[in-house]
């Protein structure tokens, strides 16, 4: 009789709190945590046994410690993380903001010019083999990264003079805003005294907003008192305005919400997906009495075209409805036509702030020049120019900042991207050269590097992540635990799970229940690649492009 | 894309009057200008057959595989306009220079012919309003095959009738079988087109109207599956024309260095 012995290679499978965000998080830490006045607050018996307030404590929180002038976030960087002041003062940089230079960003890593030739002989030739060894409980948190990547302002005097700023104080919490709505850093924050904080990544924030009340609450407060204040700075239309006079602007302001933040899971499954279901927040014919700033997510602005809705345009963080009209009706009081031009829905999910006409008439329009009826520009254009713009918001295309669409007109389907991408990541392409089509455009299964990147929301251990410059969505191999709830989220479908094997090709196993060990994977934009994304410098015909679809529509 | 095609010819220009104007200088010195010709078109040979090793380096920042396109293109035109040069006339005597010539030929009118026929293919690629992925069309074709096939068994079962099986039988299992209709298809004539409209006249005149009913849905599968096999045909030329072009650039290399080895022994 033979016998016949099947070796197999087997992996304790990751668990969320594998890679705590702090190794060196004592139990001591978290009793003195616990004893600090807003932790203390929090109702840990509120929280489910799986998620104990003490795991999160332990696990996604560290304390870092700063010397005064370190920088402790940067505008634009994309963080993860909330903070707590636990000790110490901080000062954010409101307007004008810190130059480049002196924020000190590094570079991301890139491989070196050799290094990428040898790909061509050190990737191995079986797709997705990994070494074994670098999975498991790492080492992580403060001070693996400590005084090496710090940033220590010396003139802040000469800070304080050029550039409006705002203390804030122990028990504030900030970074709040970034670490939940994905969204980059608004305002640079820097230590005005020897600080100790309290970082929270966004997992662990989000357990607490979701588990106790007191937390939610102050979350949205914070939202009003700071990143409104920044927000509204940043406008051209306010940022003539000194604190005072921002400040009544802010506490006349009105924060609307409209449609559902998790708006990815009913868009899957919705197969009407026209401006029909999408929830109106100003309506073609009706009297405007606020400006409406689009603060996150998008939304659509269409007008009445037979008997359906002609999408003209759409608006994302950032974009103004409605200035022209009210402009024009506090300049011609007594014209009958000051109706709106178009209707306002929020497509999928739309954060609003809406500045009342009274405050705009005191503040705003005595200081400005007659607006561009943006409207009336983009209903001039034909009907099957907005086409295009009509597909991808219905299909939501226009979350994407680098999505992949080609010319089916160049495109000779030889596959010369997939098999650059490929030979950029371990032999296994991470885009598929299928997807949706209109006329002779092809948007393919690609990760499109969303502005609201729903694939982030869930992931247990942060693996997926922003980078901290340019916004790219990316996965850290090493904290990947392979349960598919970025590839579930993901609204597209560019994110897959592929089993990973051992140099040998042998297909690593759990040790316990001996299933497959899983890793999600996509496009990463060729990140540590020397000349970027390969699949657009690899296609011969110009076929292929990675766009923004506001700047690919206009 | 039109300005980097204007720029390579620039630079195509360029190099064939400076070669001529340096080979007419050389006559006059009374020394070997073919060397000149020969030396630059083996050079451009060479640069030519480095697009394929640019495609392997897709890691590297070696430009963008579209400009290199355009230079391959151009560099392909110049290539021939130097090799008029060299030879002094469009066909050599001699044996081994006519070998040289016959390969050289081939790759130029290949090189040139899969570029229009790609172009050219993209378009009609388009136009069938599908898109399938070339390895995945066999697996699409089975499943066309499997659904009509179990159309077929349903009509049968429901209808208590035979001819539409019969028919199929006869007829449409051919069809659904595998790709068909490929060299009408390359040849743009409307063979598949014409063939399905005639299967279905001569059938329907003797379907009630349920049976009806089920033969519009097999016949809805063979519009599909014509689309399949157009994509079948059109990517399938697509690719097949490099399998003339790459390995006929590879023997041409080697026997252009085999002739410069020559030339040079020959010159001791």
């Amino acid at each position: 009789m033979v016998e016949i012995s099947v070796k197999q290679n087997t992996l304790t499978r990751p668990q969320r709190w594998d890679s705590p965000f702090d190794s060196d998080m004592t139990k001591a830490d978290v009793k003195k945590l616990l004893a600090i006045e807003e932790i203390a607050a929090i109702k840990a018996d509120r929280f489910p046994a799986r998620i104990s307030l003490e795991g999160i404590l332990q696990n996604d929180t560290r304390i870092v410690a700063f010397k005064k002038g370190e920088l402790v976030v940067r505008e634009g960087d994309y963080g993860n993380s909330a903070f707590l002041i636990l000790k110490g003062s901080l000062r954010i940089v409101l307007s004008p903001s810190l130059p480049g230079a002196i924020l000190g960003r590094s570079k991301e890593h890139k491989r070196g010019f050799f290094d990428a030739v040898s790909q061509l002989w050190t990737s191995n030739w079986l797709p997705e083999t990994r070494d074994p060894d670098r999975y498991g409980p790492t080492k992580t948190g403060a001070a693996k990264n400590a005084a090496s990547t710090r940033i220590i302002l010396q003139d802040i005097p000469a800070i304080l003079d050029k550039h409006s700023t705002a203390t804030i104080n122990q028990g504030a919490l900030f970074g709040e805003l970034a670490a939940l709505g994905r969204i980059p850093r608004t305002a640079t924050v820097l230590a005005d005294e020897d600080s100790e904080l309290l970082e929270i990544r966004w997992q662990g924030l989000r357990e607490l907003r979701a588990y106790d009340e007191g937390w939610r609450r102050m979350i949205d407060e914070r939202y009003r008192q700071t990143a409104l204040i920044a927000h509204l700075n940043e406008v051209p239309e306010f940022n003539h305005l000194n604190d005072e006079e921002i400040q009544l602007v802010a506490d006349q302001c009105l924060f609307e919400t409209y449609g559902s933040f998790d708006w990815h899971t009913s868009f899957k499954k919705l197969q009407n997906r026209s401006e029909a279901n999408e929830p109106v927040i100003a309506r073609q014919g009706d009297y405007p009495d606020g400006l409406l700033m689009v603060r996150a997510g998008f939304a659509r602005e269409a007008v009445n075209h037979g008997t359906g809705k002609r999408t003209v345009t759409y608006l994302g963080a950032g974009d103004n409805f409605g200035m022209f009209e009210l402009h024009n009706a506090w300049v011609n009081t007594n014209d009958s036509n000051l109706a709106l031009g178009t209707t306002l829905t929020a497509v999928g999910y739309v954060d609003v702030i809406r500045v009342p006409a009274s405050v705009l008439a005191e503040f705003v329009f005595p200081n400005i020049d007659a607006p561009v009826n943006m409207a009336e520009q983009s209903v001039g254009k034909s009907q099957s120019n907005d086409t295009l713009m009509q597909w991808a918001v219905d299909e939501r295309f226009i979350n994407g900042r680098q999505t992949m669409i080609m010319d089916l007109n160049k495109c000779v389907r030889c596959d010369d991207c997939v098999s650059a991408c490929a030979a950029a990541h371990d032999g296994n392409p991470r885009f598929r050269r299928h997807g949706k089509t209109i006329d002779h455009w092809l948007v393919a299964n690609a990760c499109m590097h969303c502005a609201d990147p729903v694939c982030m929301i869930g992931c247990p251990t942060g693996a997926i992540h922003r980078s901290l410059s340019g916004g790219t969505v990316i996965i850290n191999d090493d904290t990947c635990i392979g349960c598919g709830t970025c590839a579930n989220s993901c609204p597209y479908q560019n994110i897959s799970l592929v089993q990973i094997s051992d140099a040998k090709g042998n297909g690593l196993v759990d040790d316990q229940t001996h299933r497959p060990i899983m890793k999600a994977t996509k496009c990463d934009l060729c990140s540590d690649q020397i000349g970027g994304p390969a699949c657009v410098r690899a296609c011969a015909h110009d076929a292929l492009q990675r766009v923004d679809f506001k700047e690919f529509t206009s | 894309m039109a300005n980097r095609y204007f720029l390579a010819c620039l630079v195509a220009v360029i190099i064939a009057g400076t070669v001529l104007y340096i080979m007419d200088q050389m006559e006059l010195n009374l020394a070997k200008s073919e060397i000149l010709s020969g030396y630059t078109l083996l050079g451009l040979i060479v640069f030519l057959g480095a697009f394929n090793v640019r495609k392997k380096l897709s890691m590297l920042p070696l430009l963008k595989a579209s400009t290199w396109l355009v230079f391959h293109v151009v560099g392909g035109l110049l290539c021939i306009f130097l090799f008029w040069v060299h030879t002094a006339s469009i066909w050599p005597d001699g044996n081994y220079e006519i070998a040289l010539s016959i390969i050289f030929y081939l790759v130029f009118f290949s090189g040139i012919g899969g570029f229009f026929i790609q172009k050219s293919n993209a378009i009609k690629l388009t136009e069938t309003g599908i898109e399938v992925i070339y390895e995945r069309i066999p697996a699409e074709l089975s499943e066309i095959r499997e659904r009509s096939e179990a159309i077929v068994l349903e009509c049968t079962k429901t209808t208590s009738s035979d001819t539409v099986a019969n028919h199929y039988i006869a007829t449409l299992a051919w069809y659904f079988k595998r790709p068909r209709f490929y060299w009408p298809t390359l040849l743009g004539h409307g063979n598949a087109k014409t063939w399905l409209r005639n299967n279905q006249a001569s059938v329907t005149r003797y379907l009630n109207e349920e049976e009806t009913g089920y033969f519009n849905q097999l016949i809805e599968l063979a519009e599909l599956k014509k689309l399949i096999d157009e994509h079948y045909t059109l990517q399938d030329i697509n690719k097949k024309w490099l399998l003339v072009h790459l390995p006929l650039s590879v023997g041409l290399l080697i026997i252009s260095f085999w002739h410069v080895l020559l030339v040079e022994v020959f010159a001791i």
